[in-house]
């Protein structure tokens, strides 16, 4: 009876300190697929440092994560901050849901630890910065150094080179008429526009009018369609695949080639060892292109928690604890002290990503691009990539999107 | 007031109140109708009379009948239309046939038939988020279980990308929704099975029918009632099902898979422009309202009997 009366007795006072500190709770949102999520431990840690502060976080399927967050954001129910990526920024500036963050970054002891020029990329479109850098990736070329040294091969540098070894490494090995092994494993289901953009964008493409069917950009389109109608170098499900698919069939050895960024790297690594290797994507037209992809943190213009949210989204940005949070990501910390002393990726693919940095690209800053990336590309895509339309068709309805 | 006067106002009022007391009973069960049914669908066609795209709110204007004027002249909204009339005109005689088979059989007399029945349940119990993962996997051309089969039983020759190639597309889906439905028409037609009454058949035999005409004569006659009032709500439900499909393929590839109500899903969730899927919505509510009509005009007919 005393033991009860005593918890009682203690949950009273807690709630009594809990209500004259008046908790703020902090709503999170954050997508990792890895299984391993550290974030409990992150907010563990920073709870303890921040006595005053909770933090509620939410891991939401990625799948849906942008939906989720605009009718959320609309109706009124969204999170104080969460991770965002820059092709969203237009969108959510438009819809005057960000909090600008210059004068806490300007304040901030972590400012100078973060990697040089990374502020000015995530800089929103009207100059203002709304968005703090968390992790950062660049696309590159996986493929399997066995095949393309039993080939005879070595990693493309052009485009011509990349048809040649996709040819040759597109391999019926047992002799029944279906390859056991296909030369390039591309994505041709939502999110593969980086894959689309290394061979065709390269060719001076402008998302305007005008900018995206000139003769060279439809010629690169279709050369790309013809990889998978003509030459038959992409599994049959390419129009499909996704993520899962690309990296699942280079896995299993059932690709020779893909593009993807260093967060799958230890999982491919673990599964294929010392076989496989990564380079710079190949040269297309005038010069190489490759997606730069980002992560940040944003605080939301209707939180009412602002302050908590910032020491929570500077606390993930700082050096250990920015390591922590990569760990589970997979992805490049934004620290110049975390990368010193970067230990959780092979240095081959390191490598590959900082080598790739030079020509990185975004996507257009504009309100179109949600589109282009959630339906526009990937349905033209797939109608191209199935002949139910023309390279050129598709490239006309691209360009439409972003002239309106 | 006299005695006689007050047992007149009483006389009076008695009858009035107990006429009132079935619409004071029904009043809390309709205003949550009105609420949580009617209030959204006027809503939504308010919304499809405006440019509302949530990413732009400052931009929503009044547009009257634009987005209807759009929507007539949007190829999409043609194949998604032809696509919906494919997948109810086919999926929902194909589940009917496999659920009358299903029950005809179950209901002959064996001795693990209460085994059977619930094993047979267990399609139409699984959530169908589940079940289109699973047969994502199935169909999948690189692993997939499907291929794997027909390969070895050599009635294919090279793997099939069964989701991944648009003509074939819309009918594997077809197929994963009348393996997940049948369960229904099953349970349905066995109920009515149980109420046909056996001397019919004892007639029957004994007149010389045989095993033939006796379900063409008595069977199916017998099952009438209930087939039509399951095939017009399965309509109903097999029309606005979306899960299946946008788990298996998003609508793809391409627009191979799109159907009406999964193309107002994709322009309202994923482009935000509610005005345009608002009008893809009310326009799909007026396609189906014809067979709400029968299936309504059905109940009553029932009701009255």
């Amino acid at each position: 009876m005393k033991k009860i009366m005593a918890t009682f007795g203690m949950a009273a006072a807690l709630m009594l300190t809990g209500a004259a500190n008046a908790q703020e709770t902090v709503h999170f949102w954050y997508h990792f697929d890895n299984p391993e999520n550290p974030m409990s431990e992150l907010v563990e840690k920073f709870e303890k440092a921040n006595p005053g502060i909770k933090i509620d976080a939410e891991n939401v399927p990625w799948n849906s994560y942008y939906d989720s967050l605009y009718t959320n954001l609309v109706g009124g129910n969204a999170p104080d901050a969460a991770m965002v990526k820059l092709f969203a920024q237009p969108r959510l500036v438009d819809m005057e849901a960000l909090e600008p963050l210059d004068d806490r970054i300007a304040a901030w002891a972590g400012k100078d630890d973060l990697i040089d020029n990374i502020l000015e990329i995530n800089a929103g479109p009207d100059g203002k910065q709304y968005y703090l850098p968390v992790q950062y990736v660049v696309l590159y070329l996986y493929y399997r150094t066995d095949l393309f040294e039993q080939a005879g091969l070595t990693p493309p540098k052009t485009c011509e080179e990349f048809l040649h070894a996709a040819k040759t490494l597109t391999i019926d090995e047992n002799g029944d008429g279906t390859p056991d092994i296909y030369g390039f494993g591309f994505r041709g289901g939502r999110g593969g526009h980086d894959h689309w953009g290394t061979f065709v964008l390269g060719h001076g493409a402008k998302f305007e009018k005008g900018g995206l069917t000139t003769p060279e950009l439809i010629k690169a389109n279709q050369w790309l369609v013809d990889l998978f109608r003509e030459h038959k170098v992409f599994p049959p499900s390419a129009p499909n695949d996704g993520f899962q698919e690309i990296i699942g069939a280079f896995k299993a050895g059932k690709t020779a080639m893909t593009i993807h960024h260093i967060g799958s790297a230890n999982d491919i690594a673990q599964a294929l060892g010392d076989k496989v290797s990564a380079v710079p994507v190949p040269q297309c037209g005038e010069k190489p292109w490759t997606l730069y992809g980002d992560e940040s943190l944003a605080i939301f213009s209707s939180s009412k928690v602002k302050d908590a949210a910032w020491k929570w989204i500077s606390f993930l940005a700082e050096a250990e604890n920015n390591v922590l949070f990569n760990q589970a990501t997979g992805q490049l910390t934004v620290t110049k002290s975390g990368s010193e002393n970067w230990t959780l990726h092979d240095k081959r693919f390191v490598d590959a990503t900082v080598a790739s940095m030079p020509f990185a690209a975004l996507l257009p800053q504009t309100q179109e691009t949600s589109d282009f990336v959630n339906t526009v590309w990937p349905t033209t895509m797939q109608r191209a990539l199935t002949g139910r339309i023309s390279a050129e068709r598709m490239m006309q309805e691209i360009e439409a999107l972003y002239a309106q | 007031m006299s005695n006689q006067a007050i047992a007149a106002l009483d006389g009076v009022r008695m009858p009035s109140r107990r006429r009132l007391l079935p619409y004071v009973l029904m009043t809390p069960a309709v205003l949550v109708t009105l609420l949580i049914v009617f209030l959204p669908m006027i809503e939504a066609l308010v919304t499809s009379l405006y440019d509302f795209v949530l990413s732009r709110p400052r931009a929503t204007q009044f547009v009257g009948f634009d987005n209807y004027v759009r929507l007539m002249q949007d190829e999409v909204f043609w194949i998604s239309l032809g696509h919906t009339a494919i997948w109810i005109g086919l999926t929902v005689p194909l589940q009917m046939a496999l659920g009358l088979v299903a029950a005809i059989l179950l209901n002959r007399t064996f001795f693990w038939r209460g085994l059977a029945r619930a094993l047979v349940i267990i399609p139409w119990a699984l959530p169908s988020v589940v079940i289109a993962l699973m047969w994502r996997w199935i169909y999948d051309s690189n692993t997939g279980v499907l291929n794997d089969l027909l390969l070895r039983l050599s009635i294919i020759q090279t793997a099939v990308p069964w989701l991944a190639d648009p003509d074939r597309a819309l009918y594997a889906i077809v197929v994963t929704l009348v393996w997940q439905g049948f369960p229904f028409f099953m349970v349905m037609i066995l109920a009515g099975l149980q109420g046909i009454p056996k001397s019919h058949y004892e007639a029957a035999s004994i007149d010389g029918a045989s095993s033939w005409k006796q379900f063409i004569h008595i069977t199916l006659p017998g099952l009438a009632g209930v087939l039509i009032t399951a095939a017009l709500l399965r309509i109903i439900w097999v029309a606005n099902s979306i899960d299946v499909i946008y788990v298996m393929t998003g609508g793809g590839p391409g627009y191979a898979t799109h159907t009406l109500p999964l193309y107002a899903f994709v322009k309202a969730r994923q482009n935000l422009d509610f005005g345009y899927g608002s009008a893809i919505a009310v326009v799909f509510t007026l396609l189906l309202a014809g067979v709400v009509a029968l299936y309504l005009a059905r109940t009553r007919k029932e009701a009255d009997r």
